[in-house]
């Protein structure tokens, strides 16, 4: 579904070029329940934004479902933020002064046509949140917002769930719980793919890819031992 | 995503932020009126102005007096140059003209008028018998003065109502004598209230006649204008030509360049007090635009402001699929949104205090008609949503084209 061949990413500001990524290739399968792991500053976020389709690449490809991801244009690649994928990021990013239910419709509101409100209660129902539908977003706790921000991200059924540190504002109950739902939706045939630094939270994915100064250092299949010993090392 | 989403959401957007929306609107709201106003008041002021000289009725054609062009024009008549060469024998003349049925006279002066130790300073209009049947002024009580006490140099003497009410109180001045100058007038007659003309209030006149304001009053031979009624008001033109005509072999005058008097009809005033009237109400509406362009930027500061403190939510939007041209659209439906809000407020605010010039201007004795100019409106709420498109689309335009990775920094 995914594959990136020697991808690169620089960020240049008045004339310094910083390079973000480098040498990147990585295939992702349908299905996978994918970490990348990797300290601040590794480059993890970049390359899960390039993945979304929010970045773009500096040299190399992406190719997305066959499509070179770099020949598209800026509207199908909003078509693509919509309907291919969703996002959970770490501080929730929810609309304030707005309710449960709202934000979870917000990117149906962009799929073009009328607005299938079915999909928003199932969306909720699906993250155990029917009761706080009409809540605002500013009246809940950490860890029920997380739970929205996942209903929001698969309201419109996408193929691919980025999730980046979707715990870091959690308390470990909290977090538990928003892991059980990425694995439960990995089981239900979503790939999700994971962007963290921590070991706890990355050892729930089947895939752990290790990034260090923005290039791929490891690219395992989760072994929890392994885990432990290469946290050390990229370190 | 659909218009109605875009109106719903702007709608939601601008009553979050209440008190800043209102003073937004408000600042639309006053460029709005102010237009309204003026449009307005031009129209109510066309109507009372061409209504006034209506008044005069349309076969009116008048001979005045003028310094001619070559010798300064009208800014040595302004500087108190009188022109002494226009006669009643002019006046005979013209009355003889085909297209004349028949006309008046008049001089003006100005003295004082006692009675029983009540002194008034008051303007005398000085006009020929035929005064009350061509003007549209009447009598409230007594005659009017003939032509044979014209002829006669005839101390009589008709009082305005204002006049009378200054000098007689309630009681009748019929029979009464005036004192102008140290010698007896007596009163004939008096008008009825006619309010102001032109800003010209004939009820503060006193009617005397034409030949005795010239011999007695002022000691001169020349009058100031001649009122003439046309028989046919088609052949204006004509009997306007024909006036100049005579009048330029009786003043032995070859070049019209020399003229000392001009001739105009009823048309002709209308003309040139409505081009006035429009002028003055454009370079008023063309201030008003700059209250309102004002505004514009007011909402481009507050759309400006809405972006920065938004930028987070733009970039939220952008990361759950939308296009530039959604987040273009739903800023631009705000802004206006604001200016069709102030729009319609403008034109509620600019209709009341149209109604309160009417009722004010009316109590003060204009006959102002309450006007309410449409195409005011429309180009109001045209002009609005304008404001709105123009001032609203470079913020609009920032917000569309913000990263959405950095937007999402900014939370």
């Amino acid at each position: 579904m995914i594959e990136l061949i020697n991808l690169e990413k620089d960020y240049t500001n008045e004339e310094l070029v910083t390079p973000v990524l480098r040498n990147i290739n990585l295939k992702i399968a349908k299905g996978e329940f994918l970490a990348i792991m990797g300290p601040s500053g590794s480059g993890k976020s970049t390359l899960m934004h390039i993945l979304g389709f929010l970045d773009i690449l500096s040299s190399g490809k992406y190719i997305f479902q066959d499509k070179d991801v770099s020949s598209l244009d800026d509207d199908t690649l909003a078509i693509y933020r919509n309907q291919k994928v969703g996002f959970v990021f770490q501080s929730f990013n929810l609309l304030p002064k707005t309710s449960v239910w709202e934000n979870v419709r917000l990117p149906l509101l962009y799929s073009g046509g009328l607005v299938d409100e079915k999909k928003v209660d199932q969306a909720i129902a699906s993250v155990e949140l029917t009761h706080r539908s009409k809540y605002l977003s500013n009246q809940l706790s950490g860890g029920e917002k997380q739970r929205v921000a996942i209903a929001r991200a698969l309201v419109n059924n996408p193929d691919i769930i980025f999730a980046d540190e979707p715990t870091g504002n959690l308390d470990s109950r909290s977090g538990t719980q928003i892991m059980a739902i990425l694995q439960k939706l990995n089981a239900e045939g979503h790939t999700v793919i994971l962007v963290t630094h921590e070991t706890n939270t990355a050892k729930h994915a089947k895939r752990i890819v290790r990034i260090k100064d923005g290039e791929i250092v490891s690219d395992e299949k989760n072994d929890e031992q392994i885990i432990a010993a290469k946290t050390e090392l990229v370190k | 995503m659909t218009y109605r989403e875009i109106i719903k959401m702007s709608v939601r957007t601008l009553r979050i932020n209440k008190v800043r929306t209102l003073l937004t609107v408000l600042g639309v709201i006053i460029g709005i009126s102010s237009v309204m106003i003026i449009v307005s008041a031009g129209d109510s002021m066309k109507k009372l102005v061409n209504g006034q000289l209506a008044s005069f009725g349309s076969s009116l054609i008048q001979t005045e007096t003028r310094v001619p062009e070559e010798s300064g024009g009208a800014s040595s008549q302004a500087s108190g140059i009188v022109v002494t060469s226009m006669t009643l024998d002019d006046r005979e003349a013209i009355n003889k003209l085909p297209n004349i049925s028949r006309s008046y006279a008049n001089i003006i002066a100005q003295d004082l008028l006692s009675w029983e130790g009540n002194i008034k300073k008051t303007i005398i209009f000085g006009v020929s018998a035929e005064f009350i049947d061509i003007d549209n002024s009447k009598l409230a009580e007594g005659r009017f003065f003939n032509i044979e006490e014209d002829d006669n140099l005839a101390r009589v003497i008709v009082l305005g109502s204002k006049i009378k009410e200054d000098l007689f109180g309630n009681s009748s001045p019929l029979g009464q004598s005036i004192k102008i100058n140290k010698m007896n007038y007596k009163v004939i007659g008096v008008m009825e209230p006619r309010g102001s003309v032109l800003f010209f209030d004939y009820d503060t006149l006193a009617f005397v006649p034409v030949q005795t304001t010239q011999k007695l009053l002022l000691g001169v031979n020349y009058i100031q204008s001649i009122s003439a009624n046309m028989i046919d008001i088609k052949k204006d033109v004509e009997t306007k030509e024909a006036i100049n005509a005579l009048l330029r072999e009786r003043h032995d005058i070859d070049d019209p360049k020399r003229d000392d008097f001009q001739v105009s009809t009823m048309a002709d005033a209308m003309d040139i007090l409505n081009t006035v009237i429009g002028a003055v109400t454009l370079l008023l509406i063309a201030l008003a635009m700059v209250s309102l362009i004002v505004g514009g930027v007011g909402i481009m500061n507050i759309m400006y402001a809405t972006v920065a403190e938004r930028t987070f939510e733009i970039g939220l939007r952008k990361a759950v699929g939308s296009t530039k041209k959604n987040i273009l659209r739903q800023f631009l439906t705000e802004a206006v949104i604001i200016t069709i809000l102030g729009g319609i407020g403008g034109v509620i605010i600019g209709a009341l205090v149209t109604y309160l010039i009417y009722v004010i201007a009316n109590s003060y004795g204009f006959d102002w008609p309450f006007s309410i100019s449409y195409i005011g409106i429309l180009i109001s709420l045209v002009f609005s949503t304008l404001v709105g498109l123009i001032f609203g689309s470079y913020p609009a335009k920032k917000a569309a084209e913000l990263d959405p990775i950095t937007a999402l920094r900014r939370e």
